[in-house]
């Protein structure tokens, strides 16, 4: 017997890869650290998620919602770090992890 | 013994008398011309016998007798002797009288009773003492008569008049053949009646029988026509065939047309009335059937709202409708989306009856009630909101202006054209001033929130289940709905429609990289409503291509991957056997099935179940037996099913004994199930203040409950969760304090 596969119409979730292989899934969900957003969701001032609010990874291995670490970044209490270890804020090279591949 | 002055007084006496009867003549001349006038006045007077051969009276003689008996002052005497002698003669006519009653009561036929009344007049002008005598003497015999024929007359006999009448009545109404003469026979009919002043005294019986006449032409021409305005031809019908008629019984003695018309002013419109009366009743108990063939039945309903104006029912259609609601639409055998429709018909008919909707609000209150209660009303709204063009029978007139939903409004006492509630308003009326239906339909619950996740869901699935990319219907739908609830809260939809966009799209430039036979539907997790959820892994080369188009997406969106929903959406795929090939568009469980079969050819229900992950038995064997059906497969003794490479001939399917029945299950989890998941999370918090704190008011719970992250629920739908768990035996309520059950 053979099985040919013709079309396959399937349904998928897109996920940020932030680097963790959590292959057990949703267990514990990733929200953003500052607006409690989960990343797949979208940061307050967005209507829509994925592409039109993207996130940002910092070198500190944080990784918050590109608007909402831009904006904190823009205050002055902030002083250029991260809102969670109080580091400098340097924006990390992409962390393409090489699971999947 | 008489004394002297006695005697004296009585010879003055019987002077005067014989003075007042001799009259001065001579002698006793007068006395016995007096004598002769009596006796001609007397036998003048005499009741005869009706066949008795009339005598010859000279009139002038007659005349100078009575002359002569009104100068002796006489007459009262003779009248007195006249009234006699008719009680003593009156026999003549009892006997007549009972001859036609036997008759009437043998046959029945309302005929008789014309010619008994005919003959009445005939022996009432037989025994007539004539005008001219003098009114005095006229009336005393008018009296008299009519004393004694209503002393004669059984009682058989108004039952018996009064069918004469109906009879009279159905001649003049019915499409006349023979006018002429019975219209002749009617009116001499009449005069008879009025001679014998039957009607004056029967006054009510021919109203009755008129009432009962336009009754029953009022059931029999409308019961069940609803499709044209009956009530204008009912009035005609009162102006062409029963008018004429009245002008019998109540323009007696009319001169002109205008008197006529003024005599029948009173009665006419009584009888307008009753026919206003009788069609209100009529509709009223049809209404419910009216509602139903709404719009064909609307001019029944403009008929109804003319005559409610003139009858006061409103009370009576109220209650009527309410009570047949309750029996033939309220209960658990309907169903709901008849119930809506019918619902829905209800508003528009009570708008056209009763344009400020104090009528619609008293019906429609326990319909409201009552779908609050049913599971799936939401859905059932929803789904009619989404107009599908191919299904036709939604709710909403596609005609009416789409208009953003209306809340209640409050009085604005500016307005110049500003008026008040109905005076039969209820307090708790809330003018609803002419807002659309489903504006009306959304109010029936509080919040609008339940409707766009209910929204949500519908649009979901049916997203989902889309395979072709045409999803312009649904966009144009979320527009639709956009206008009638507002932009924000379908933000969620629009993501949702944004996600199938943009799948395709991406699905574009995957293809362009490699073709692959996948094309995946890419989902915002967070922006759908929560789907099934289970892990199952894809065998041999469906997992090749999953990977494969996975790796594609990552290259192409550098920062994101994928997670497969592998038991959603459709695989179609040929089977190619040794002597056929099956072609088949089946769900990923079932390809995941028979993909296993290309490892070897039987397999155990368990084997099948551990090589693909968490499925419970029941999915597992539904999705092996769909194979069964197909032919390609075959169910073994031992729970195992076997590949069929070459068809199996014996072709007799076996019934078989794991053969489940399964309603397919939806792959969006509905509101209620997603509600019920989110309670369990907030009963751990519930649990746990109650271990701490013993026992607490329903309020205090909420309060603290507010705390929890998420918490939405109203303290009612607190109090419906904690009701509930009481009844599961989790808890216990006692004087408004919870407490653990333990």
């Amino acid at each position: 017997m053979k099985v040919t596969v013709k079309r396959w119409h399937a349904i998928a979730q897109w996920q940020w890869d932030i680097g963790r292989t959590d292959e057990h899934g949703d267990a514990e969900e990733d929200v953003c650290g500052i607006c409690r957003v989960p990343f797949e969701g979208c940061c307050p001032t967005c209507k829509v998620p994925g592409d039109d609010c993207p996130l940002i990874w910092g070198e500190c291995s944080h990784v918050f919602h590109m608007h909402c670490l831009l904006k904190w970044i823009g205050t002055v209490a902030s002083k250029q770090q991260c809102p969670m270890d109080r580091r400098p804020w340097v924006t990390a090279e992409r962390k393409v992890t090489t699971n999947g591949s | 013994m008489a004394s002297d002055a006695l005697q004296k007084q009585v010879a003055t006496k019987w002077q005067d008398s014989f003075n007042r009867l001799n009259r001065g003549y001579p002698g006793i001349s007068g006395l016995m011309g007096f004598s002769e006038a009596w006796a001609i006045a007397a036998d003048f007077l005499y009741p005869r016998e009706l066949g008795d051969p009339p005598k010859d009276f000279n009139t002038q003689k007659v005349r100078s007798a009575f002359d002569v008996l009104i100068q002796c002052r006489m007459l009262p005497m003779l009248l007195e002797s006249f009234v006699e002698d008719m009680r003593r003669r009156q026999h003549l006519i009892t006997h007549d009288v009972m001859e036609f009653m036997a008759e009437y009561e043998a046959s029945g036929d309302p005929d008789a009773i014309g010619r008994l009344i005919l003959r009445l007049a005939d022996w009432y002008m037989a025994w007539a003492p004539g005008g001219e005598l003098g009114h005095t003497l006229s009336s005393a015999y008018i009296v008299n008569f009519q004393t004694h024929i209503f002393s004669i007359l059984p009682p058989a006999f108004a039952g018996g008049f009064k069918r004469l009448i109906a009879a009279t009545l159905a001649l003049s109404t019915e499409p006349a053949d023979a006018a002429g003469p019975s219209s002749v026979q009617d009116s001499k009919l009449w005069t008879s009646f009025e001679l014998l002043g039957l009607a004056d005294r029967y006054e009510s019986l021919i109203a009755s029988v008129c009432y009962e006449h336009i009754e029953n032409h009022v059931l029999e021409t409308c019961q069940g026509k609803w499709d044209e305005p009956m009530l204008s031809t009912l009035r005609e019908w009162m102006a062409d065939k029963v008018v004429p008629w009245m002008l019998l019984p109540y323009g007696r003695g009319a001169k002109t047309t205008e008197e006529a018309r003024t005599m029948l002013q009173g009665v006419g419109s009584r009888f307008d009335f009753h026919v206003c009366k009788t069609l209100c009743d009529l509709r009223t108990k049809e209404i419910f059937d009216i509602i139903i063939d709404y719009p064909e039945s609307s001019p029944a309903l403009y008929d109804l709202k003319e005559c409610l104006q003139r009858v006061d029912q409103r009370p009576q259609l109220v209650q009527a409708l309410r009570k047949l609601n309750k029996r033939r639409l309220l209960h658990p055998g309907a169903d709901t989306k008849d119930i809506l429709t019918q619902y829905v018909s209800i508003i528009r008919c009570l708008r056209i009856i009763d344009p400020p909707g104090v009528l619609l609000f008293k019906v429609a209150d326990p319909i409201r009630r009552y779908l609050r209660e049913r599971p799936d009303t939401i859905r059932s709204i929803v789904a009619s909101l989404v107009v599908d063009a191919e299904s036709g029978d939604s709710l909403v007139d596609e005609n009416e202006p789409i208009q953003p939903l209306q809340g209640p409004q409050v009085d604005d006492y500016m307005d110049p054209n500003w008026e008040p509630e109905p005076i039969d308003a209820g307090p708790e009326f809330r003018t609803n001033k002419p807002s659309d239906v489903i504006s009306t339909l959304v109010s029936i619950y509080d919040s609008k929130d339940l409707f766009i996740k209910e929204l949500q869901v519908l649009l979901a699935q049916r997203l989902l289940a889309i395979k072709d990319g045409n999803y312009e219907k649904e966009r144009r739908n979320i527009e639709i709905l956009k206008i009638r609830f507002g932009e924000a809260p379908l933000q969620v939809c629009e993501v949702m429609l944004k996600d199938m966009t943009d799948s395709r799209r991406i699905d574009q430039h995957v293809q362009s990289q490699t073709t692959s036979i996948m094309h995946p539907t890419i989902i915002s997790r967070h922006f759908w409503p929560q789907l099934q959820s289970s892990k199952i892994n894809m065998p041999g080369q469906l997992k090749d291509i999953q990977e494969s188009y996975a790796r594609e997406y990552t290259t192409f969106k550098p920062d994101k991957k994928l997670r497969w929903l592998s038991h959603l959406g459709s695989i179609h795929l040929d089977i190619e056997l040794q002597d056929r090939t099956v072609t088949a568009d089946v769900p990923p469980l079932e390809a995941a099935f028979i993909e296993l079969f290309s490892e070897k050819d039987q397999w155990t229900v368990d084997e099948l179940i551990a090589r693909v992950g968490p499925v419970d038995r029941t999915t597992a064997l539904k999705a092996l037996l769909a194979w069964v059906d197909l032919g390609v497969l075959k169910e073994e003794e031992d729970s195992s099913f076997r590949l069929l490479e070459q068809a199996d001939i014996s072709g007799a399917l076996r019934p078989s004994g794991s053969r489940v029945i399964m309603e397919d299950e939806p792959a969006v989890v509905s509101v209620q199930q997603q509600q019920a998941e989110q309670m369990k999370v907030f009963w751990k918090f519930i649990e746990g203040m109650l271990t701490n704190l013993g026992s607490l008011p329903l309020d205090r719970i909420q309060t603290m409950l507010k705390f929890a992250p998420g918490y939405d629920r109203t303290v009612d739908q607190l109090a419906a969760f904690m009701e509930a768990a009481r009844r599961e035996g989790l808890v216990t309520v006692r004087e408004g304090m919870w407490k653990l059950n333990r």
